[in-house]
């Protein structure tokens, strides 16, 4: 049976638009359920704050079901749209997207389910305080969405890209590995920035006076926690902007999609090990605010160590592009 | 778009060895020495009673970072390595914020910078370490805890370049890279400054500071 | 296409160095996050500690990445030695 170009694209896209919102949905309902959770304990709590932490439950789940609407529009995108088959590049070149989306959700969407919960919990402690928490909240949730966004700018730059004039071999592979790329590596980053935003949340909760101290170290560990996040970017662009010689030989699309793989999955350590530092430092920069200094800089030498290991995969996967 | 990844380069061919020259990073360095060495003439160029606002500056930056050395070194090395310490901050961070003008290219995003940068650490902690050990002792640590753990140990000890300059290097080249795909994608409305204002100027710092840090930890980690 | 063996085996040690690396970075990164966790913990306790408790950390990080230097190895000899 031979199937033509046209027929492989369709099949590609309903199968990777289902893996798009298939894997998407893992994260937002994990973190959403958390964040139920949480509200529920808070709510038995102090019943009488019943309205402001439902409230709060349900813009914290919002945010972090957006990750999950990435997928949606992904998914929805690869199942509707009309693809034009100029290369068979195209083929892999959808299902890269919807692998890419959906597993970029997993983390975001757990993530922001652990500053919600923590907010629902700190507004029943500290009710004066619930202005102040909410608008944590969100800030910490959002910037647990940017891993997912880079998956979705990934996305959308393989699904529109034109491959006329790329080589089928080894192309198909690189496309691949640009997805695998961005995607895993913003799994690590999202849970990372999440256990971040969540002692922010806490400790704005137990000590109020520490408020801008606790949001500006929160922002600090959360950028530095999504650098793996930014390798993984990185490997996909080279990957996807790269230019590459045909070859028949299966070596060299091994070594793109290894390189997609190696920084990938190299990417989801690091950044929950990050996630795990700066959680502990923004805890105790609120409950002792004089050695604030000691402590930030202490995360800042510990976080980098402990992405040294996401640094030798991106060094591993810039051989694997470069020198072999 | 085109233009990604390509760098300017002059190729001297001396016969037996070609010498490779990337243009734009030599120039981009030397204009931030010359800046940070005007920016020093000037701190430094006091006479009046009341302190002017460069030499306000130029004191808050030395001062705050012979305290970090201090803290990690002790007394005796940080006074002879601060110097290091504050111009090495001070060229980094430059490096990084270069970018952020129009038509300049960080330094920092050619792996060449950083990893002469790390090189340059490596060789100063080792240094120190002999000096203030005693070279016995300090072959004797590769061979902790076991005489065989000698080859793992060393490439543990020269994986510590590699993470060094490649963190600085990841950082900034994949800053610059999001930033031109980004503009280009979005035919730069909007978003750019953002952009540039996270991974220039936050970023940028971040990563000049945790560099420098990591060679005041390798130096003082070998003198102990 | 023909497959060749040697482009075959090529090609199973380009995945495999991806594959061990990217998987090898996985136990050290949250385990060296873990001891860097534990030591912001002290300094926040015990502040007056902070140089000797920095340098504790940085020695506990440094045995816990050999296994990721390991892996490391393993994929430079599988991508140049193999």
């Amino acid at each position: 049976m031979e199937l033509d170009v046209q027929t492989w694209l369709k099949i590609a896209a309903f199968s990777g638009g289902g893996l798009a919102i298939g894997f998407g949905a893992i994260g937002a309902a994990i973190g959403e359920g958390h964040t139920a959770a949480k509200a529920n304990h808070a709510i038995s709590r102090n019943p009488e704050m019943a309205g402001d932490v439902f409230k709060s439950m349900l813009v914290g789940q919002a945010v972090a079901e957006s990750a999950a609407i990435f997928s949606l529009v992904i998914a929805l995108i690869l199942l509707f749209s009309e693809f034009s088959a100029t290369s068979f590049i195209m083929v892999w070149a959808v299902f890269s997207a919807g692998l890419c989306t959906g597993l970029g959700a997993i983390g975001s969407g757990i993530g922001a389910g652990y500053p919600a919960g923590a907010a629902c919990e700190g507004m029943v402690r500290q009710p004066e305080m619930s202005n102040r928490l909410t608008t944590n909240m969100l800030i910490g949730s959002a910037v647990c969405q940017t891993p997912s966004v880079f998956a979705l700018v990934v996305s959308f730059i393989l699904i529109y890209t034109d491959y006329s004039t790329k080589p089928m071999w080894p192309m198909w592979a690189a496309v691949l590995g640009a997805g695998l790329s961005a995607g895993l590596s913003a799994i690590g980053a999202g849970i990372g920035s999440g256990l971040v935003a969540q002692s922010s949340c806490e400790g704005i909760s137990r000590q109020p006076k520490a408020t801008a101290i606790a949001t500006n170290s929160m922002l600090l560990g959360q950028a530095i926690t999504q650098t793996t996040a930014i390798y993984g970017l990185l490997i996909s662009f080279i990957l996807l902007f790269k230019n590459y010689p045909a070859s028949d030989a299966i070596a060299p699309a091994m070594a793109l999609l290894g390189a997609g793989l190696c920084m990938g999955i190299g990417g989801i350590g690091p950044g929950i090990g990050e996630g795990i530092t700066a959680q502990s430092a923004v805890t105790w920069i609120v409950r002792n605010r004089e050695s604030a200094g000691e402590i930030t800089r202490t995360m800042l030498v510990g976080m980098a160590v402990s992405e040294s290991t996401g640094i030798y995969s991106m060094v591993i996967a810039l051989i694997l592009l470069f020198v072999v | 778009m085109q233009d990604l990844g390509k760098i300017h380069q002059i190729i001297i061919d001396l016969g037996f060895y070609k010498m490779t020259f990337n243009v734009e990073v030599i120039v981009m360095t030397w204009i931030i020495i010359l800046g940070l060495l005007f920016f020093g003439y000037i701190c430094a160029s006091k006479n009046k009673k009341t302190p002017h606002l460069f030499q306000v500056l130029g004191e808050l930056i030395v001062t705050k970072l012979y305290e970090l050395t201090e803290d990690a070194m002790g007394k005796k090395l940080a006074r002879k390595y601060s110097p290091l310490i504050v111009a090495l901050f001070m060229f980094l961070l430059m490096c990084n914020w270069i970018g952020m003008i129009p038509h300049m290219g960080e330094p920092t995003k050619d792996l060449n910078t950083p990893l002469s940068l790390g090189l340059m650490g490596f060789a100063i902690s080792h240094y120190v370490g002999i000096k203030t050990k005693g070279f016995k002792a300090y072959i004797k640590e590769y061979f902790e805890p076991m005489f065989f753990m000698m080859p793992l140990n060393l490439i543990g000890e020269l994986a510590k370049i590699v993470s060094i300059s490649f963190r600085l290097f990841g950082n900034i080249m994949g800053g610059s890279i999001i930033i031109m795909v980004v503009s280009y994608l979005t035919y730069s409305i909007i978003l750019p400054p953002f952009l540039n204002a996270f991974f220039g100027i936050f970023v940028g710092a971040i990563q000049a500071f945790v560099f420098t840090m990591l060679t005041i930890v390798y130096i003082s980690s070998q003198a102990k | 296409m023909a497959i060749e063996g040697v482009d075959l085996i090529k090609a199973a040690a380009f995945l495999g160095a991806g594959l061990a690396m990217g998987l090898g970075a996985i136990g050290p990164g949250i385990g060296e996050g873990m001891a860097a966790a534990k030591a912001c913990e002290a300094i926040g306790r015990n502040p007056k500690e902070a140089g000797l408790l920095t340098r504790t950390m940085l020695v506990g990080q440094a045995v816990s990445e050999s296994t990721g230097i390991y892996s490391l190895v393993v994929a430079l000899l599988l991508l140049f030695v193999v």
